[in-house]
């Protein structure tokens, strides 16, 4: 098992964005103490952020955090932030990826990178999104080892399938009472299942009406065409300019399902490409090394971050040894 | 430990095992020496490691528990925890 040699052949780049579940504690913040041109791109986002964005560094980068980095309104602005950063890096060091293709928050993170919404624009989306999403039911998101086929029996109009990552690998959402309901039926029929890291029932309807406030913010911003070849993990395929501006499939997205399973069948499926995860541990990167495309070898996959975050040098070795690959490779122009 | 039990479970037992888990129809690539490989970077993620594990412990007829796996990252981990459970049997 060599992963080094298996990116030889130059193949198109396609860049992964993680999304809740992905959160790590001080993930990427190696790169952000070593690394001048990663902790730009971070100041960026902490100044786009306004209000609120010095807490957020502090509970971020702190040794002790005193806050639950899983809760909502820790989790979603730093994965928004260390996506767009890391997507941002490789950008500028020549990358021109043929895809961009998000899980959750990290398809906000693609589009401000594509061009959607400015930097500005979408950590203020992001921060409405917390903001609205704070007096939503306690619930979470359970993963299992199934086909959203097999869970049908195990769905009601509370408990939903929140995402589709691959083949047997779904997550389940919904509030706490009847998700813990599921959970045990599941259990009881032999189903392995995984608490995933979510406080609240994310990608389901239990999100509904709150998602619905983004609305009005969205519909006065000025929605751009995508620049960059955006994909869809809501709309498995290449974003249209006429999804891209529509500010009801953004408002939407915290309550609907992610099939980003599907959605990476059609980018590997459409061509052979070299993955590269930018966003905080490797669990995009698994779904991808478990699937055909990548163990055939016609396509490959990079991580930019360690498995763990938690160690600097880990997290500099893992982004510098990616830099190498991809200079070898002829993408760092 | 007793030692007349340690190699019933082999690294090829867990490839196999691992591979019917991974919920894909392609084998997943598990060749060379993964004894030392973390299984993220194998592309086993909590969910697939989950389901690996309980199928080793249904097939096996012995329990491992959740605090104990948490500390098995790679292969060689995981084949010394069964293979103390199956001492344990």
């Amino acid at each position: 098992m060599d992963n080094r040699a298996d990116i030889r052949p130059a193949r198109d780049v396609a860049l992964l964005f993680p999304g809740q579940g992905a959160q790590q504690r001080h993930m990427a913040r190696g790169l952000y103490r070593r690394r001048a041109d990663f902790r730009d791109r971070m100041d960026e986002v902490f100044d786009a952020w306004g209000p609120g964005a010095a807490e957020l560094r502090d509970d971020w980068l702190a040794e002790h955090p005193g806050v639950d980095l899983d809760a909502l309104e820790h989790a979603q602005p730093l994965l928004f932030a260390v996506d767009w950063a890391l997507g941002r890096t490789v950008l500028d060091w020549g990358v021109r990826p043929v895809a961009l293709l998000g899980h959750s928050v990290g398809e906000v993170a693609a589009a401000a990178l594509a061009g959607v919404f400015t930097l500005q624009e979408a950590a203020g989306l992001m921060a409405d999104r917390v903001a609205q999403l704070a007096d939503t039911p306690a619930g979470g998101m359970l993963a299992v080892h199934a086909s959203a086929e097999q869970l049908s029996g195990y769905l009601g109009a509370d408990v939903v399938v929140g995402a589709v990552n691959g083949p047997r690998q779904v997550l389940l959402a919904g509030p706490q009472e009847p998700l813990d309901a599921a959970e045990r039926r599941l259990r009881a029929d032999g189903f392995t299942c995984r608490r995933a890291r979510a406080g609240k029932p994310f990608h389901s309807p239990a999100l509904a009406a709150a998602a619905e406030l983004a609305l009005p913010g969205l519909v006065g911003l000025p929605l751009r065409p995508p620049q960059l070849p955006l994909h869809s993990a809501y709309r498995p395929g290449p974003m249209s300019a006429r999804t891209a501006t529509d500010p009801c499939f953004w408002a939407r997205q915290p309550a609907a399902p992610v099939l980003f399973g599907p959605a990476l069948d059609g980018l590997l499926a459409a061509r052979d490409v070299l993955l590269l995860e930018a966003g905080p541990g490797q669990g995009l990167t698994g779904l991808a090394r478990r699937h055909p495309a990548v163990t055939s070898g016609r396509s490959a996959v990079l991580p930019l971050s360690p498995v763990r975050s938690g160690d600097d040098a880990s997290d500099l070795e893992t982004l510098r040894a990616a830099a190498e690959l991809l200079a070898d490779a002829g993408h760092l122009t | 430990m007793n030692t007349n039990h340690t190699t019933q479970f082999t690294i090829d037992d867990l490839r196999r095992i691992m591979r019917e888990s991974a919920g894909q129809d392609e084998a997943v690539d598990l060749e060379g020496d993964i004894l030392d490989t973390h299984f993220q970077e194998l592309g086993y993620d909590s969910l697939a490691l989950l389901e690996t594990t309980s199928r080793i412990a249904r097939e096996y007829g012995i329990a491992i528990a959740d605090e104990d796996l948490d500390g098995a990252e790679s292969p060689g981990a995981l084949l010394q925890l069964v293979n103390q459970a199956l001492t344990r049997v």
